[in-house]
């Protein structure tokens, strides 16, 4: 395997990427009062720049970094399964409940201790509420499941 | 002069007691605030105005006090941005990249004091330069059409070679991508919908913060889990807190450099404190980074951004009380309560109203001091927060990113993009891909593209409109100036290369 | 014949009063749909305030700020998710009903919401610099029908959008071809005057209550209000399209939207203080301090104005070729 296979990989990715975001940018059809230059001109120059770019990028790779072993990865999957859940469950566990599970497993990922985790999990979770809903206002959502309790 | 006795009632306003607790009140809470990633001022000024209604508070004190939360947020912003690699506006971006190196250095300290002088320095340079330009500002303003802008932003993107590292393609692949975000929602110009996918959400494009979070915030978490697996640890040795009295004089001129700049791109409507760091920085990289030092934690490339926005908050001043154009979100709000207070923003403010504008001057003025008098005692306080065992620190970062992206448009769905951007960032830093260009494509990309369609459709498709004014002429040479004197300048200039004892690179 | 109408009204008078003992419980929300620092956040902030101030309600009004999608976000999240909250109001605007003629929110419509009132208005101008060589609309419309590219208008607005209209319609009224003017769009009224200030573009055709500023210092010229009378103040020299021939008026109204879902009572009892609020000393002030003029509507009246208002714009809106 190269060592410069990382570059490769991400150059041919993005000659992809590119190849797409140019080809989407030919269904942006103006049908009223079109400017000189619309709205499909500059996706097109970006795509061929970035194209162009990656192409550069196949041919002439740096070295590769060195990539975390499998054990790392894992820990870093299961902190993105965690953000996605947690986007899921914040409307409905509410924001005390959803963060503080968020927090606690964050936590426990980063290798914290159990007990003393789940406890500042907890803590910064309300602290965050009040700082939030009541300091600045803003509209965090307080649980569909807790609707029953006319809250 | 007129002028000076004008500021001088300023002053006499703005030192009133009320007004300094205001100005004190304003500043921490709007340090709190701000360094929170993403929420910003915004937030804590629009909730302080009803406050101020009901308070019976003067416009002037009123003014204070949100002049206070303004300068108080953005000190807030470094501090998570120096401590964490978390900026919370497109011109920290820019700080981030040597202020966080520094902090990997273990010299969090003097990084987070810089960027207090470097404020106050800006500060007070745009302050003189308001006093002396003030009434012409608003024509240089004035003078700037589609076409001058258009030529504006070629020359802030012809800059980014000296962002780059090792690899030039990185850098531009990480602008187009940032480029190609900043074109997602509905073009502004024919309202036509960019790769929205059908989803309302998009229309209004990539939220600033929604990308900033996961492109530094999330990716950080990440990457710091994966150092911490390695057993690496990073270096969060408190170390000396100040900055010592060569590190100011190597800075100086920096300072004084950034201040002008950021003061007179300030003034521009529009652009403002983006434009204004990123170029005071690679001006600075390119005439004082004889050592290659930039980016590994070069003090200079904390002082050239902070004092270059600094300085453009108080340039924002002239387009936004003569002409009537915020410059940012935080201003618009300001405008917003200056309205409420039945004073018009036009070019009459500053004839009519001298002591709304030179009060407003006097008490950014009082904020901007009032903030290096509370927060350089505390920055020894604020570094502690990097002894913060790492187990609770980065799931905190990451709660409170989570708020800030979902408080953007109230939406789950933002979570699931920021955590997308944060993998896409990891993978990014992984392979030597640039993060500031992405988010400098972003700002400036719609910038860019609307100023270019708005000059060719008032020449009906004519190219030629974007030289025909000496201005852009002017803005145009610079650009090639940028681009290519400094390849021209290394090939027959012999640099020496000396390497310091206190710059030494880090990895 | 009368003597039914009047029963009929009279029914509706009692039943309305009857209806009328809904009192909000809890916290009432304003949803703003954009950022703070814009009209639809001033609309529900000065309300908001003026709600609690008059004591109408009996905690502080919570002001949220969703934008998206030009209020689209906001429109959706309303009539999916919150289509039986009496406690919710949400700030509107023509630009609201615009890009609903125009299908801008997706599938929805405004038979999907109830229109609960408007509480002031803003209204249409046709500015040109101090030194620009058109004295008086049909200068500038004379210009137009000789050459349609020698005036480039600068909006606020995207193409479509409502300073684009207000220069569509005129044109039209004018018979003119309205899509060979040319339109150049800037983010929002205040980066529009100032390239009108700058010379980059001739004509603005922004709302009253954005010049104020700079028509007092003298560097603008308004050529006609789109009002349906004269405008008091600083304009009042100033004569409307119609007196000059031609039947254009633009009204920006300053108002709100409810849940489709809202009961009755609760639409009767936030109809009724929508009256009393536009009654009272402390919002006459707050128009006046931005510049909006008087103009009322709520409650049945209102909803039928902004259903007919937008069945008006879409027919517009497909007559100029802006949706099909």
């Amino acid at each position: 395997m190269s060592q410069r296979l990382s570059d490769r990989i991400a150059g041919v990715l993005l000659l992809i990427f590119a190849s797409w975001y140019g080809l989407t940018a030919r269904s942006f059809n103006v049908n009223f009062i079109a400017d000189p230059v619309g709205p499909k001109a500059f996706p097109f120059i970006l795509a061929v720049f970035m194209g162009l770019s990656s192409l550069y990028l196949i041919f002439k790779p740096d070295e590769g970094p060195t990539w975390p072993p499998f054990s790392v990865w894992l820990r870093i999957i299961l902190v993105v399964i965690s953000f996605v859940a947690y986007a899921y469950m914040l409307v409905p566990l509410g924001f005390i409940l959803a963060t503080t599970l968020e927090l606690a497993s964050l936590s426990l990922i980063f290798r914290g201790p159990p007990l003393r985790s789940l406890m500042a999990a907890l803590l910064f979770s309300l602290v965050m509420y009040a700082l939030f809903a009541f300091g600045l206002e803003l509209g965090l959502p307080t649980g569909r499941i807790f609707s029953f309790l006319g809250v | 002069m007129e002028v000076f006795s004008l500021l001088a009632q300023g002053f006499a306003i703005a030192l009133q007691p009320i007004n300094i607790l205001l100005a004190f009140v304003g500043v921490f809470l709007g340090t709190l605030v701000g360094m929170l990633p993403g929420i910003g001022p915004i937030n804590g000024i629009a909730i302080l105005i009803p406050v101020t209604f009901a308070l019976g508070l003067p416009p002037e004190s009123s003014l204070i006090l949100f002049a206070g939360i303004y300068y108080g947020s953005q000190y807030g912003n470094s501090i998570s941005t120096i401590l964490l690699n978390v900026p919370g506006t497109a011109s920290a971006v820019v700080t981030a990249i040597d202020g966080y190196a520094m902090t990997k250095k273990g010299r969090a300290g003097p990084a987070l004091a810089m960027s207090a002088i470097a404020s106050f320095f800006g500060g007070t340079v745009s302050v003189i330069a308001l006093m002396l330009f003030a009434p012409l500002l608003s024509q240089w303003a004035i003078r700037f059409g589609p076409a001058e802008y258009f030529a504006l932003m070629v020359f802030a993107f012809s800059t980014l070679s000296s962002l780059a590292g090792a690899n030039l393609a990185k850098a531009l692949i990480s602008t187009a991508f940032g480029l190609m975000l900043a074109t997602v929602g509905l073009d502004p110009n024919s309202a036509v919908a960019r790769y929205t996918f059908g989803e309302l959400k998009l229309f209004d494009g990539m939220d600033f913060v929604v990308v900033t979070i996961g492109f530094f915030a999330i990716s950080e978490v990440i990457q710091i889990l994966e150092e911490s697996s390695k057993g690496q640890q990073v270096k969060s040795a408190l170390g000396r807190v100040m900055i010592s009295s060569r590190e100011f004089i190597k800075s100086l001129w920096t300072m004084v450099r950034g201040s002008v700049i950021g003061f007179f791109i300030g003034v521009l409507p529009g652009a403002g404190g983006t434009i204004a760091s990123f170029v005071s920085y690679t001006t600075e990289k390119r005439l004082v980074d004889r050592q290659n030092s930039f980016g590994r934690g070069d003090i200079r490339g904390v002082a050239a951004p902070e004092s270059a926005n600094n300085a453009s908050a108080n340039g924002a001043m002239i387009p936004l009380l003569t002409l009537g154009v915020p410059g940012s979100g935080t201003t618009a709000v300001m405008l917003g309560a200056l309205l409420g207070m039945n004073i018009t923003p036009g070019p009459l403010l500053i004839a009519n109203n001298p002591q709304i504008f030179w009060g407003l001057v006097a008490s950014m003025y009082i904020g901007n001091l009032m903030l290096l008098l509370l927060n350089l005692p505390l920055v020894g306080l604020f570094v502690r927060i990097l002894s913060v065992p790492r187990w609770f620190l980065l799931p905190a970062v990451a709660a409170i990113s989570f708020i800030a992206v979902y408080a953007v448009n109230n939406s789950p769905f933002d979570l699931l993009l920021m955590t997308g951007f944060g993998l896409v960032g990891y993978a990014m830093r992984k392979t030597g891909f640039p993060l500031a260009p992405v988010i400098l494509g972003l700002v400036l990309g719609p910038l860019m593209e609307k100023n270019l369609r708005r000059a060719l459709s008032l020449s009906g498709g004519d190219w030629t409109v974007l030289f025909s004014s000496p201005l852009a002429i002017g803005i145009w040479i610079l650009a090639l100036a940028s681009l290519f004197l400094p390849t021209l300048v290394a090939r027959y200039t012999v640099i020496r290369r000396v390497d310091s004892e206190e710059d030494g690179e880090i990895d | 014949m009368r003597r039914f109408l009047f029963a009929v009204s009279m029914t509706f008078i009692f039943s309305s009063l009857a209806l009328a003992q809904f009192q909000p419980s809890g916290t009432v929300e304003c949803i703003a749909p954009a950022n703070p620092g814009g009209g639809w956040d001033f609309t529900c902030r000065s309300v908001g305030k003026l709600l609690n101030d008059l004591g109408l309600v009996d905690r502080p009004v919570k002001v949220t700020n969703m934008p998206g999608g030009g209020g689209g976000v906001a429109f959706a999240n309303v009539v999916a998710q919150r289509n039986d909250d009496n406690n919710l109001i949400v700030a509107a605007s023509p630009a609201t009903t615009l890009r609903l003629a125009q299908g801008q929110y997706g599938d929805f419509s405004g038979e999907d919401v109830r229109w609960l009132g408007a509480l002031g208005a803003d209204f249409g101008v046709i500015a040109v610099a101090a030194d620009s060589p058109y004295m008086t609309l049909d200068d500038l419309i004379e210009a137009w029908r000789n050459d349609p590219t020698s005036a480039a208008v600068g909006g606020g607005s995207a193409v479509g959008g409502q300073d684009h209209m207000k220069v569509l319609v005129l044109a039209k009224a004018a018979g003119l071809d309205p899509t060979s003017i040319r339109y150049v769009p800037f983010d929002g009224g205040g980066e529009a005057l100032t390239s009108l200030l700058g010379g980059f573009v001739q004509v603005f055709p922004g709302d009253a209550s954005e010049i104020s500023g700079q028509l007092e210092a003298g560097n603008i010229r308004i050529l006609a209000v789109l009002a349906p009378e004269r405008l008091g103040g600083a304009l009042a020299e100033v004569p409307t399209a119609k007196e000059l021939g031609y039947d254009v008026e633009w009204l920006v109204f300053r108002g709100f939207y409810v849940p489709a879902g809202m009961s009755d009572e609760a639409f009767a009892w936030w109809s009724e203080t929508m009256a009393t609020l536009e009654a009272s000393e402390e919002w006459a002030e707050a128009r006046a301090q931005n510049n909006l003029g008087k103009f009322f509507r709520a409650g049945d009246e209102f909803d039928s104005f902004i259903k007919a208002q937008i069945q008006d714009l879409r027919q517009l809106s497909t007559d100029l070729g802006l949706i099909q």
